[in-house]
């Protein structure tokens, strides 16, 4: 599902929860989604193409995404995909959960 | 919005947007592309190598954009149309299949659909009125065998002043009103309703006000009599002008002011009336004049009297505070003491019923007649789901390799099933389809023949939501019914053996399958049923018909006058009659002309009580007849003669008396040249004539006694009498030589009305007919869907018997064993399934019992004669695959493998 320099095991659902924070701030189309979780992560995360667009759509159909068509940065026409309602509310308990999560799993690591 | 619902809405709409979508999805998936191009291009890879760059980081386009796809496909919904079609292509390739599936349920489905849209019609459906179910029907239980539903004017204005459990009391009372029009009075069909009623049943009218309890009292309001009229009436009386309140009517010569217009869909209290205008009780004197029902007070019993309840209050406080006040009205209503002794002694009290359906005694007639009707429906559909489900079970049968080879290439069973059911709902879709569109048609014409010979009153049999719901209903149990069997026989067993064996002649005949031929046989059962069902009642029509009324009703024809509202009375009027028998009978045709007041048969009753000189007084029907009557109606003149036009009021009182009547009132003696007492006037009548006995009211009782007297000594003032015109040949022209005759010789009368005595004598048994009718229809269907059934599933089974068939003949078998060997396939089939179904015939019959007239529900000759047409129609279903079998050329048939 990600590529990564030193591929962990990534809970299903978390490339998800990225492109829903990705979202968070605006509409983006599918590339700059990518490239955001690309550039935020320091490159560690790289989001592979053929992964992106499934989740997208995925969640275009479970309602959480809105797509619409419009002009690109560079005047081409682009997909963008924004958050609904129940998208912003998915991405708050999703927020929750993973620091809930990444704080468990940091609690057990440190245990010496 | 629930995630599923968004989920189903996209798909759905994905669907019809294919090819729009892959073009997105293709854009989409470009635009990425040219981003990461142009990425690359700025981190300074050559222009040569950047195509090849882009497409290693971009990976495999095609299949990306390949798996967009797949998530937005509708899987299930896909596969159901990818059926339906598949399906439809196999219907079309077998026409006499799909002809005979679609025609057997759409027989099955239409009848169910038509009979109990009459029982909505009739039983089910709520008043049209705002809160109907507030609404109370009242009845008064006297201690006879039923309620009575006909209230007297004093017990109705007793309860009407009462409002502690009712908020409205209200009575009605269907009736004909002579109006006025451009040349003579014309007769519209009206109702008489009290002051309570319009409020109590809470519908705004269209025009104008309603009427109120002021516009209820003799003489009407201050401002004078109102009348409301219908908003159809409105449209053919008035041409719907928009000023027709305060227009004047013209009723029974009286001038009536038009107050209000209620709206088409106001019908009133009663679901098959439907009146033209709606008049004050209390103008009763005027309208139905000479009569008068409100003086008659406890002698009249014409109101139907219903109540809406007060808020909160329930049917048994109503009915608890209407057995305390039962007794003081009936006092209060009368001082006959024998009366009130009579009443009392049958613990006389009023009650209160449910009435948001409204209240019609078509109700309390037909109400039996239509749940057996709707019981006979059931049974065909049954029938026809039973032939179609073994029909697809034999055709499943031939299909086993299809199926064993697409199961074995990977299709579940599951998928399959829902291929097999999907053919099988589009069968009950399409026949259920036929069946629907039919069904008001086939409603409409059995309302009519239901309700005909009552003038003014209908039945309405709209396709309402319940009427869809049920037809919904019985279309998924159908296609259920004839589905999942087969879907499920076919589709089981061992796939390998199935892909070996094929339809070839190394298959052992499956003698094991026992499903289908229970399924057969249940058919020849159940069509059993309904041919014994058929047979009795149609025999016991027969018989009804047979058993003769007592005089000859052929060619004989009624012609009504409405002399009430015009000016001759007495012996002028006599001499008006007169001339109008002598102007129909110049007419080409008539052999004889006379009068009767009431015509036998059409349920209208005079009774009267007479003694002999020191016998007990007797109850018996009576009429009041013109000369020449009993030869006129082929009644036998055994002793005396017959009424003259000489026997007027000063020539002494006459009477003849039927046979039942003479040995009643003088039992062992000559009843011609005696006396007879009217016990309650105390006048004496010479009895001229006996003859021969007639049915009055009621087709299945046996001929009442009865006496007559000449019109010409009739009590009333203005008799309204029926002219009987026996005529030879053709009726038509009659009937305008009859008005025109009228309208020359009492131009103000409203046109003679033109019934035959075997309208009158049909009408009088229309439950009986309707019921035979269908029953008679739905045999025939029973017998035809059941040989098609037996006829169809031995044809598939033989057809794959083929080559095993031609092996045993190759053998040695002789021709007509073969032929025994598959006739008594069937013939084991029809044999268990007749037994079964004479059991079942027996015991469902008894519930016919209360139907039938002079027939036993175990009629012998029915039976015999039933389980006969049964074996014949089996038989020749069986004789064809077994003609074909036996006409086998083994050669042919081994070679075939």
């Amino acid at each position: 599902m990600l590529r990564e320099e030193n591929a962990g095991e990534l809970i299903q659902g978390t490339l998800e929860m990225l492109i829903l924070k990705a979202l968070a701030r605006g509409r983006l189309h599918g590339y700059a989604v990518a490239e955001w979780i690309q550039q935020t992560s320091q490159q560690v995360l790289k989001v592979e193409e053929g992964a992106l667009y499934p989740a997208l759509h995925r969640l275009e159909l479970r309602g959480l995404l809105q797509a619409e068509w419009g002009a690109s940065e560079n005047n081409r026409r682009a997909k963008f995909y924004q958050l609904t309602t129940e998208g912003r509310k998915r991405l708050n308990a999703e927020s929750h959960r993973w620091a809930r999560l990444s704080a468990a799993v940091a609690f057990v690591m440190q245990a010496s | 919005m629930a995630p599923g619902l968004h989920e189903f809405l996209l798909r759905v709409k994905s669907l019809f947007r294919r090819r729009h979508m892959d073009r997105e999805m293709a854009e989409e998936l470009e635009f990425h592309q040219a981003m990461l191009r142009q990425r690359l291009l700025r981190q300074g890879i050559p222009a040569e190598e950047v195509d090849l760059a882009t497409q290693r980081a971009f990976g495999d386009g095609a299949r990306w954009h390949e798996r967009l796809c797949e998530l937005w496909q509708f899987r299930t919904l896909e596969n159901v149309l990818r059926d339906v079609s598949f399906s439809a292509r196999l219907l079309r390739k077998s026409p006499g299949f799909t002809a005979v599936a679609l025609l057997t349920l759409a027989l099955g489905v239409g009848a169910n659909t038509a009979v109990f849209s009459l029982i909505n019609g009739l039983l089910l459906r709520l008043l049209p009125v705002p809160h109907a179910e507030q609404l109370a029907v009242l009845r008064m239980e006297e201690g006879g065998p039923q309620p009575n539903y006909a209230f007297c004017t004093p017990f109705f204005r007793s309860l009407e002043a009462r409002h502690d459990v009712f908020a409205d009391v209200f009575a009605y009372n269907p009736d004909t009103l002579q109006v006025q029009g451009r040349s003579a009075n014309e007769n519209i069909h009206g109702m008489l309703v009290s002051g309570q009623f319009f409020r109590a049943l809470q519908t705004a009218p269209l025009l104008g006000r309603y009427l109120t309890p002021d516009d209820d009292r003799r003489g009407g309001s201050p401002a004078g009599l109102a009348v409301v009229i219908s908003e159809h009436f409105w449209e053919s009386w008035f041409n719907r002008a928009p000023d027709v309140v305060g227009r004047k009517l013209v009723i029974a010569n009286v001038p009536f002011t038009v107050v209000g217009v209620m709206p088409k869909r106001f019908i009133g209290a009663d679901p098959t009336e439907r009146p033209q205008i709606f008049a004050p009780l209390s103008a009763d004197p005027i309208i139905d004049a000479p009569r008068n029902h409100i003086n008659d007070g406890i002698h009249a019993w014409w109101l139907t009297v219903g109540a809406r309840l007060q808020p909160g209050v329930t049917l048994a406080q109503a009915n608890a505070s209407l057995f305390t006040v039962s007794n003081p009205i009936l006092h209060e209503a009368s001082n006959d003491a024998s009366f009130i002794v009579d009443e009392e002694k049958g613990h006389f009290h009023f009650a209160a019923e449910p009435g948001s359906r409204g209240f019609t005694y078509a109700r309390l007639l037909f109400r039996r007649p239509l749940v057996a009707m709707f019981a006979m429906c059931g049974g065909i559909l049954l029938l026809a789901c039973l032939n179609l489900a073994s029909l697809l079970m034999a055709r499943g049968a031939a299909r086993e390799r299809e199926l064993a080879t697409r199961l074995a290439i990977g299709a579940t069973r599951g998928r399959l099933v829902q291929q097999l059911l999907v053919e099988s709902l589009l069968i009950a879709a399409l026949g259920t389809g036929a069946g629907l569109t039919a069904a008001p048609l086939v409603s409409g014409a059995l309302a009519a023949l239901l309700m005909s010979g009552n003038s003014g009153v209908q039945l309405d049999t709209p396709l309402d939501l319940r009427v869809f719901g049920f037809a919904a209903l019985i279309a998924v149990a159908s296609a259920l019914l004839i589905g999942l069997v087969p879907a499920l026989q076919a589709t089981a067993g061992n796939v390998n053996d199935h892909i070996k064996d094929g339809q070839h002649a190394r298959q052992p005949y499956e003698r094991r399958k026992i499903l289908p031929r229970v399924l057969l046989a249940s058919e020849v059962a159940l069509a059993l049923v309904l041919v014994v069902g058929a047979g009795l009642l149609a025999t016991s029509l027969l018989r009804l018909y047979r058993s003769g009324v007592g005089f000859d009703p052929k060619g004989v024809v009624n012609i009504a006058f409405s002399m009430d509202k015009q000016q001759l009375e007495g012996d002028a009027l006599m001499r008006l009659y007169q001339e109008l028998g002598e102007g129909l009978s110049q007419q080409p045709g008539v052999k004889s002309v006379s009068f009767q007041f009431i015509v036998p048969l059409s349920h209208l009753h005079w009774t009267g009580q007479y003694s002999a000189p020191g016998g007990s007084p007797q109850r018996f029907n009576m009429n009041s007849v013109g000369p020449n009557y009993f030869a006129t109606m082929r009644i036998p003149l055994d002793q005396g003669r017959e009424f003259r036009w000489t026997d007027s009021k000063a020539s002494g009182l006459k009477m003849i008396l039927n046979q039942s009547a003479a040995k009643l009132l003088f039992p062992g003696e000559e009843a011609l040249g005696q006396q007879v007492t009217n016990v309650g006037e105390k006048t004496s009548y010479e009895v001229v004539a006996v003859v021969g006995d007639t049915k009055y009211s009621d087709m299945r009782a046996p001929a009442p006694p009865a006496g007559y007297v000449p019109m010409m000594q009739d009590e009333q003032k203005k008799p309204s009498l029926h002219a009987v015109v026996r005529v030879d040949g053709p009726q038509g022209p009659l009937a305008s030589a009859a008005r025109s005759l009228a309208a020359r010789l009492a131009p103000a009368i409203p046109a003679p009305t033109f019934t035959t005595m075997d309208e009158v004598l049909n009408n009088s048994m229309n439950a009986e007919r309707m019921m035979a009718l269908l029953a008679v229809f739905f045999a025939g269907c029973a017998l035809l869907v059941t040989a098609i059934g037996l006829y169809g599933t031995l044809a598939y089974a033989t057809a794959r018997r083929t080559s095993e068939i031609g092996i045993r003949m190759a053998l040695g078998a002789q021709r007509t064993r073969v032929m025994a060997m598959v006739f008594g396939e069937n013939a084991l089939v029809a044999a268990a399934g007749l037994g079964a179904g004479l059991v079942a015939a027996l015991f469902a019959s008894r519930a016919l019992a209360s139907f039938l007239y002079g027939t036993s529900p175990r009629d012998p000759w029915v039976l015999v004669g039933s389980v006969a047409a049964l074996i014949v129609i089996a038989s020749a279903a069986s004789l064809l695959p077994a003609l074909r079998a036996a006409r086998i050329e083994p050669m042919a048939a081994i070679r075939y493998e």
